[in-house]
C-alpha cells in the first residue's frame, strides 16, 4: 500500500498464488468451452452473428456479462465508492429509448437484412454517407476497445506487483505493460472463436458474474456485521439512488443524463454493433424484442447492484474501520481492494477471474463487431472497387473473408491498445467513458435516429451532420466556454473541462446542422441545378469541395478565433449542402422505402420476398428426414401447414425440440410443396449442416411469416 | 436531509425530459403504424412499455423515499 502524489493511497501484490491457479484454471475452462462452440460458425454470417437462430432467454443473459463488463465493476465501485447509490443510475435510465428502438432501429435492421451500421447509411443514403459513418464508428468502436482495455489494466495491477526481477534485471509493471498482456489473450480468444462462442462464453459468464457479484455483496455485509449496521454507517446522501443535480463536476446527475442516459443509452441500443449483432443473433424480431425488455427491466437493476456494490461496502468499511480501508483509497482500485479484504484466498481469485473474464467478453465483442464492420464496411467494398468479387459469392470468397475478419480482429486489438493511450491520463475509468460517449456518439446518434424517423432527411443533411456537426464539436472541444450555454450551472473543471455535459452542446449542434440543412433543401436543389447548367459547374464543386476542406483544417486545428471559427462552419454547411446535392443521385421514394419506421411492413415484406402472412399458427414439434434436393426448402404435411397456418412460400425457423439448446441447432428455410405424412419434416443436406440436428431428435418448427 | 436539488429535482428532471424522449417515441411509432394495435402481440409490448416507465420511475421513487426517512 502507498500513497502517491496525488494522495490517493493505491496497492499491489494483491491476492495469494492459490487466488492466480484459480484464475488461470477459469480462464483455461472458459477459452476451452468457447472454442468448442467455434464448430458452429460455416461462414461469416455465422462467425459474426450466430446465424440469427437463438431464444430471446440465452441472449438475454449472454448480453449480461457484455453488458457489466463494458459498464465494469472497476468504475461503478470506484463512483459507488466516492457517491453511493448513485453509481446504479446510469443502469436504470435506458427505458427512455425503448419505444424507439423495440418498434424503429431493431425491425429494421433485421428485415433489411442490414451487417453494419454503415451499411443502413448507403442504402438510406449514398455510399458518401457510408464511407463517413464508418470512420465515425471505427473510431468509437476502438475508441470503446481502449476503454475496455484501460478497465482490464486497472483491475490487475492491484494483484501484480511493482516491478519483477528477469535474468538479473528490474522490470517495471507498468498499466501500459498489463494492457498488452491482456490484448494478446484476449486476441487469441476472439480469432479462433467467433459470434457464437462469445455469445456462449458471455451466457455463462452471465451466470457466474451476478452470483460472484452477489456473493460479494452478502461476504462484504457480513464482513460489515449486517445490513442494519451497513445502512446505518452510510451517510443519507450516500444513499441516495440518483446524484446531486449538477454538483460536483466530476459526477453531477444533469451531465450523466446527457451523458449516458441520451447520448450513451442510444448508442449503447442503436450504435453498439457489439450489442446489435446479439439482438441480430435471436431467432426473430419478436425474440430480440423480449431479449431487449427483459435485459434493461430486470438484468440492467440486478447488474447495477453486481457492479456497484462493492464501492458501497468499502465506503462502509471506510467509515468503521479507516485503516482496512484508507477513505483516500483510490477509487479505481476499490473492488480489487474490497473483494480481497472480504473474501477467502480462492474466493477472492474467482470473483477477480469472473471480473476479468467478463471485461474481457466485453471487449472480445466488440472486436468481433470491429472486425464485422471492417469487413462489410472497408473489405468488400474495396474488392468491389478493384473488381476482385464475383457477383456469386463462392466458398473461397468465404473463406478468404474469415481470414480476412481473423486478421482484421488482431490489428483492431493492437488500435484499441494504442486507444488506451488517449484515456489513460483521467482520474477515473469512468470520466474517461463518460468524455469519450459525450464526444464520439452524438453525430451517428443524430443521423441514426432523424435517418430512421424523419423521412425529408436527406444526404446532403447527414453529411452535413458529419462535417459540419463535428466541426463544431471540435470548437467545443478547442474552447469550452461555448459549452457554458448548456451547463446547468456545473462548473468548468479546467484540467477536464465538461466531461459529461458536453453531450447536450455536442448532441445540440449535430441536430441544429441536421434540421437546418433537411429544412432547406429545396433551395439546395435550387442551386445544385444552377451549378449543373453552368459550364464551370465542376470546377466551381471541386473549388468549393477545397473551401471546406481547407475551413475544416482551419477549425481542426485552432487557427481562427472562435468567432470566425463558428461563421466559417456555417459556410462550410451550406458549401458541402449544395455538393452533396449537386454529386449524390437521391431518390427519396426509393431511398425510404422499408428504411424508416414509417415503412416497417414494407421491409419485412421486402425480407420475406413475397407478400406477408400475418396469421397466428401453431408452433408444432415433428420427426425429420433428409431428401436430396437442391432447393432451400423444407416439406411438411398438408395438416401440419394447416395447423401452423403456413403456405408455400412462408419462411419457416426449425430448431431441435430441446429448449435448454436455446435454438444452437436450428436453420431459417421455406416451406416447400406439402407432402400426405403428417409429423415428418422433409429438410435438405445444406440444412441439416447448417442445423447440426441429432438423429433421433424431435424438431420444433414455427412459421415465421 | 438533503437538499431538493440532491433529492427529488434530479429524479422530476430525470422523468420530465427523459419522460418526453419516451412520449415522442411513443407518438411516433403509434402514428408511423410500426405498432399496430390491431395484432394482439403488438398491444402486448404497448403495454409492456408503459409499465416499464412507471416501473422505474417507482423504483427511484422508493428508492429515494427509503434513503430520506428509512
Amino acid at each position: 500500500m502507498e500513497t502517491g502524489g496525488n494522495l490517493q493511497t493505491t496497492f499491489h501484490s494483491i491476492g495469494s498464488s492459490t487466488d492466480w491457479i484459480v484464475m488461470v484454471i477459469y480462464f483455461i475452462a472458459i477459452m476451452l468451452f468457447g472454442s468448442y462452440f467455434g464448430k458452429y460458425n460455416r461462414s461469416t454470417k455465422d462467425f459474426f452473428f450466430g446465424g440469427r437462430r437463438f431464444a430471446w432467454w440465452l441472449i438475454a443473459f449472454s448480453i449480461v456479462a457484455t453488458g457489466v463488463g463494458s459498464h465494469s465493476f472497476v468504475k461503478y465501485s470506484a463512483k459507488g465508492f466516492e457517491h453511493g447509490f448513485s453509481s446504479t443510475m446510469t443502469y436504470i435510465n435506458d427505458w427512455f429509448f425503448i419505444p424507439f428502438f423495440l418498434f424503429g432501429w431493431l425491425p429494421i435492421i433485421v428485415y433489411t437484412k442490414i451487417r453494419s451500421i454503415p451499411e443502413y447509411f448507403e442504402k438510406r443514403f449514398s455510399p458518401s454517407a457510408r464511407f463517413l459513418a464508418t470512420i465515425l464508428l471505427l473510431f468509437y468502436m476502438v475508441g470503446y476497445i481502449g476503454i475496455g482495455f484501460l478497465t482490464l489494466g486497472k483491475a490487475v495491477i492491484p494483484m501484480l506487483p511493482e516491478s519483477f526481477t528477469l535474468f538479473g534485471s528490474t522490470i517495471p509493471i507498468t498499466l501500459m505493460g498489463a494492457v498488452v498482456v491482456i490484448a494478446i489473450i484476449t486476441g487469441i480468444y476472439i480469432t479462433f472463436g467467433g459470434q457464437t462462442a462469445v455469445i456462449f462464453t458471455d451466457l455463462l459468464q452471465g451466470f457466474i458474474l451476478l452470483f460472484a457479484g452477489f456473493f460479494l455483496f452478502f461476504l462484504g455485509i457480513s464482513y460489515i456485521g449486517g445490513f442494519d449496521v451497513f445502512w446505518n454507517l452510510l451517510p443519507t446522501e450516500w444513499k441516495m439512488p440518483l446524484a446531486h443535480f449538477n454538483d460536483p463536476s466530476s459526477f453531477n446527475f444533469v451531465g450523466i443524463f446527457w451523458q449516458d442516459g441520451v447520448a450513451g443509452s442510444i448508442g449503447f441500443l442503436f450504435m453498439n454493433m457489439g450489442l446489435i449483432m446479439r439482438f441480430m443473433a435471436t431467432k426473430s424480431v419478436n425474440e430480440g424484442r423480449k431479449a431487449a425488455a427483459f435485459n434493461i427491466l430486470f438484468m440492467l437493476p440486478l447488474s447495477a447492484i453486481v457492479v456497484g456494490n462493492a464501492g458501497w461496502v468499502g465506503k462502509a468499511i471506510s467509515v468503521s474501520s479507516p485503516d482496512v480501508v484508507p477513505p483516500n483509497a483510490s477509487p479505481d482500485q476499490i473492488f480489487v481492494v474490497v473483494a480481497n479484504i472480504v473474501a477467502t484466498p480462492g474466493v477472492f481469485g474467482f470473483i477477480m477471474a469472473a471480473l476479468t473474464a467478463a471485461l474481457m467478453s466485453t471487449v472480445d465483442t466488440l472486436i468481433n463487431a470491429t472486425a464485422a464492420i471492417y469487413i462489410n464496411d472497408v473489405y468488400r467494398p474495396l474488392r468491389k472497387f478493384f473488381k476482385r468479387s464475383n457477383e456469386v459469392k463462392t466458398s473461397k470468397d468465404d473463406k478468404r473473408e474469415l481470414n480476412a475478419a481473423r486478421y482484421a480482429s488482431a490489428v483492431i486489438t493492437t488500435l484499441g491498445v494504442l486507444a488506451v493511450l488517449a484515456f489513460k491520463n483521467f482520474p477515473t475509468v469512468y470520466e474517461a467513458h463518460g468524455y469519450f460517449h459525450s464526444t464520439l456518439t452524438p453525430p451517428l446518434v443524430v443521423a441514426i435516429f432523424l435517418g430512421l424517423f424523419w423521412k425529408k432527411f436527406s444526404p446532403a443533411a447527414v453529411i452535413s451532420t458529419f462535417v459540419a456537426g463535428v466541426a463544431l464539436m471540435i470548437v467545443g472541444l478547442h474552447d469550452p466556454t461555448v459549452i457554458s450555454p448548456f451547463d446547468h450551472g456545473i462548473e468548468m473543471n479546467e484540467n477536464h473541462p465538461y466531461s459529461y455535459i458536453r453531450a447536450l452542446y455536442n448532441t445540440f449542434v449535430c441536430l441544429a446542422i441536421a434540421v437546418l440543412v433537411t429544412l432547406t433543401t429545396n433551395k439546395q436543389k435550387e442551386l445544385a441545378s444552377r451549378l449543373r447548367k453552368s459550364t464551370n459547374g465542376i470546377r466551381i464543386t471541386y473549388a468549393l469541395t477545397g473551401a471546406s476542406i481547407v475551413i475544416f483544417a482551419l477549425v481542426l486545428f485552432d487557427i481562427t478565433p472562435v468567432e470566425l471559427q463558428i461563421v466559417l462552419i456555417l459556410v462550410m454547411t451550406g458549401i458541402v449542402a449544395v455538393i452533396t446535392t449537386y454529386f449524390v443521385k437521391y431518390d427519396q421514394e426509393k431511398h425510404i422505402e422499408g428504411l424508416t419506421v414509417w415503412s416497417v411492413n414494407k421491409a419485412k415484406e421486402m425480407f420475406k420476398g413475397s407478400k406477408l402472412n400475418d396469421e397466428e399458427g401453431e408452433v408444432i414439434k415433428l420427426n425429420w428426414k433428409v431428401k436430396d434436393h437442391k432447393e432451400d426448402t423444407a416439406h411438411f404435411s398438408k395438416s401440419d401447414m394447416k395447423r401452423m397456418k403456413a403456405n408455400v412460400g412462408d419462411l419457416v425457423y426449425l430448431c431441435d425440440a430441446r429448449k435448454i439448446l436455446g435454438g444452437l441447432k436450428s436453420v431459417h428455410t421455406v416451406f416447400g410443396e406439402p407432402h400426405d405424412e403428417t409429423g415428418l419434416v422433409y429438410i435438405n443436406n445444406e440444412s441439416l449442416l447448417n442445423g447440426q440436428f441429432v438423429e433421433g431428435k424431435l424438431l420444433s418448427a414455427e412459421k415465421e411469416m | 436531509m438533503p437538499s431538493f436539488f440532491n433529492s427529488w429535482l434530479p429524479f422530476i428532471y430525470l422523468y420530465g425530459v427523459g419522460g418526453l424522449f419516451f412520449l415522442l417515441g411513443i407518438i411516433l411509432i403509434r402514428k408511423s403504424g410500426a405498432i399496430d394495435m390491431k395484432k394482439k402481440r403488438h398491444r402486448y409490448w404497448y403495454k409492456v412499455i408503459i409499465f416499464g416507465f412507471f416501473y422505474f420511475a417507482l423504483l427511484h421513487a422508493i428508492l429515494i423515499i427509503a434513503a430520506i426517512y428509512w
